[in-house]
């Protein structure tokens, strides 16, 4: 009895009860259709999260009195860290000598007005000059923020793409002015839009020279000072300098712990992998659930099928099957149902995630390793819970089932 | 010799209690032999044929199929010989609902290991042999009783086996499907095979040119037949009530 045999009533037999197949299938094919789905979206979440990143912060990495904290009792030792200042950040540019730009920046938010146009809650970004750089915009008309805007703490803004359509429409912005809270601002550039982040924009927002934040909006706002490296290879030692200057500014001494926090863009995605390392852990397990009790209706619908065709195992006999003839008959049996639901399950998987991809901002990708996994589980659960209703087939006495009604 | 059975026992266990269904049973039968094996209920006429069909082995005594000793043969063998010396005919047909008459007639060369192509081909020979070579592609549902009969000799005939066991084999027929069905098996016996009915009729017992009586699991009468019952062949012949050929 060969495998092509075998797969040909087992497929005949699925179609003969295409309605209980289905039911059959149904935990198989939703237990599947989970992993795929979750496992795309994981993967579209990887595949994005590491090109923005990466992208943006390239050669990158950030001075802050916190640091990446995550937890409450990281939290809790660096809480009473002195804050970063912009001092700080002219000696970082003076002192890091494999830096090729160090940028202040602080946040807030505010209404803006130009005319009798308001936008509320718009992002107010201080920044050094260069920030463009580091945070991957490019500018679509005007110019950027420079030292000179800077060091004179000018009232010059740059702003993003939202607020250009919104407060200014068909108009161009370049010379004209804006409210930024109690201030009026010159807009010098407009930057291109960079779309949406996790259905957040990215293109609203107004930036203003980081000493003219410090000057008329926080005095002492919590300053983020970005370092970028001049190339990949030079990240240790920047780091290494940046920590330097940083701990001879506050006088530690050697046996104390640093009163500032460096981050990089690898720390984030390293707490992002842990992230999704748990979404995947956690779906693995709600997919092993169902797929057990995906396989124990597999295994109770083969017991029926072996008792229904009882009789036709007593012939199969009399015809010359040996034990390991119906065994594998009903395992493949077994096989082909679950791989189809299976199959089925990776189908209905890869379109609900493209089906979530195209109406909601969240990012997917069909995960090949997913696809994979799904159909390799499927047939696993196949193999292994048709085993027992096959074995109960295959010893079964010839005569008596010859006999059975 | 092609069977050769001494004192053969079965017992089976029924609560605490012992069945003997076969007691003491020893009985030849030639290749090429037509035999009527009769009965009522209960005499062991069918754990006989199971024996003889390879399908149970003895408690104690010796069957030899061509030489063979059965009782000593693995699951795997016995499932071998099944397939290769012996061709079954049930009183229920016992054929496969899903599958056409080809396909159903094909099965023994599937456990055969015969290659497709050559199973259709020899498949298709066996049905047209009985006479079915229009109905192919039917299902068992398709078919009358005494096709759906024919078609399980088919499936008996195809992977040419010494020996053709029949249980009832008209007891689901009417009398002129009977005979039909009876004419097939004068023509098999005819083209040299031993053919082994079982049945409690005797007007099909009639038919053989042996006729052995079980009794309380013994046989009680080992009769020739000098007169079996002539009968239409199906491509018209009138089956010769000669007396076998013994030699093969």
């Amino acid at each position: 009895m060969n495998l092509r045999e075998s797969t040909g009533i087992a497929l005949s037999a699925l179609r003969a009860n295409k309605l209980r197949s289905f039911l059959t299938l149904l935990g198989t094919i939703i237990g599947v259709m989970s992993v795929i789905a979750v496992l795309s979206f994981v993967e579209g979440l990887n595949q994005f999260v590491s090109q923005k990143l990466l992208n943006a912060g390239a050669n990158a990495f950030y001075v802050d009195s916190y640091g990446f904290v995550t937890s409450q009792e990281a939290f809790d030792e660096v809480k009473n860290n002195p804050p970063v200042e912009l001092d700080d950040a002219d000696a970082l540019r003076d002192g890091v000598h494999s830096a090729s730009m160090v940028v202040a920046g602080a946040d807030d938010h505010d209404f803006l007005r130009f005319r009798n146009k308001d936008m509320k809650g718009v992002d107010v970004h201080g920044r050094g000059a260069g920030w463009e750089v580091i945070e991957d915009y490019s500018l679509r008309s005007g110019r950027t923020l420079t030292e000179l805007d800077d060091s004179r703490r000018r009232l010059a803004c740059v702003i993003g793409a939202d607020v250009a359509e919104e407060l200014f429409g068909n108009l161009d912005p370049i010379g004209r002015q804006i409210r930024v809270g109690a201030d009026t601002y010159d807009v010098v550039g407009v930057m291109e839009a960079k779309g949406k982040l996790f259905g957040q924009s990215q293109d609203r927002f107004v930036t203003i020279p980081v000493h003219t934040f410090v000057k008329v909006r926080q005095e002492r706002p919590f300053l983020t000072v970005a370092v970028k490296a001049v190339d990949q290879a030079s990240m240790p030692l920047a780091q290494q300098e940046a920590r330097n200057v940083m701990r001879a500014r506050r006088h530690l001494g050697p046996l104390r712990k640093d009163n500032f926090g460096i981050t990089t863009s690898e720390n984030v995605l390293e707490l992002y992998r842990t992230l999704t390392g748990g979404i995947f852990v956690v779906t693995i397990g709600v997919a092993a659930i169902s797929l057990v009790v995906g396989g124990i209706v597999i295994m109770n619908i083969m017991l029926v099928s072996v008792t229904e065709r009882t009789r036709e195992i007593g012939l199969r006999k009399a015809m010359g099957a040996r034990r390991r003839d119906i065994l594998s008959q009903f395992l493949v049996e077994a096989t082909t149902l679950s791989l189809t639901g299976g199959i089925i399950g990776v189908v209905t998987g890869v379109l609900l995630a493209l089906l979530a991809g195209a109406v909601s901002p969240l990012p997917t990708a069909v995960s090949l390793p997913g696809v994979v996994l799904g159909i390799v589980m499927s047939a696993g659960i196949g193999v292994f819970f048709g085993s027992y209703p096959a074995w109960r087939a295959a010893r079964l006495d010839p005569i008596e089932a010859l006999r059975y009604e | 010799m092609l069977i050769s059975i001494r004192d053969l026992h079965r017992n089976y266990q029924v609560g605490t209690e012992v069945v003997h269904a076969l007691n003491g049973v020893t009985l030849t039968i030639e290749p090429n032999e037509y035999v009527a094996i009769m009965g009522p209920s209960g005499s062991g006429k069918t754990t006989l044929m199971n024996i003889i069909g390879c399908l149970d082995t003895p408690t104690s005594g010796s069957y030899k199929l061509k030489d063979k000793e059965i009782s000593e043969q693995s699951d795997d063998e016995l499932a071998r010989i099944r397939n290769h010396e012996i061709g079954f005919v049930f009183q229920t047909f016992n054929l496969l609902a899903r599958a056409d008459a080809l396909h159903n007639v094909e099965l023994p060369l599937v456990y055969a290991g015969v290659k497709h192509e050559e199973r259709r081909r020899r498949a298709r020979e066996a049905l047209e042999r009985v006479g079915l070579a229009d109905r192919m592609r039917h299902r068992p549902n398709e078919l009358s009783g005494g096709q759906r009969q024919r078609v399980a000799i088919a499936r008996a005939l195809v992977n040419r086996p010494s020996i053709v066991l029949a249980d009832e084999p008209t007891g689901n027929l009417d009398t002129h499907t009977g005979e039909e069905i009876m004419a097939a098996f004068a023509q098999i016996w005819r083209q040299g095979n031993a053919v082994i009915l079982v049945t409690h009729e005797l007007d099909i017992a009639a038919h053989a040119h042996r006729v052995v009586r079980m009794r309380d699991g013994k046989i009680a009468s080992d009769e020739r037949n000098p007169n079996p019952t002539a009968v239409k062949d199906l491509d018209g012949a009138v089956a010769p009530p000669a007396v076998p050929v013994v030699d093969r």
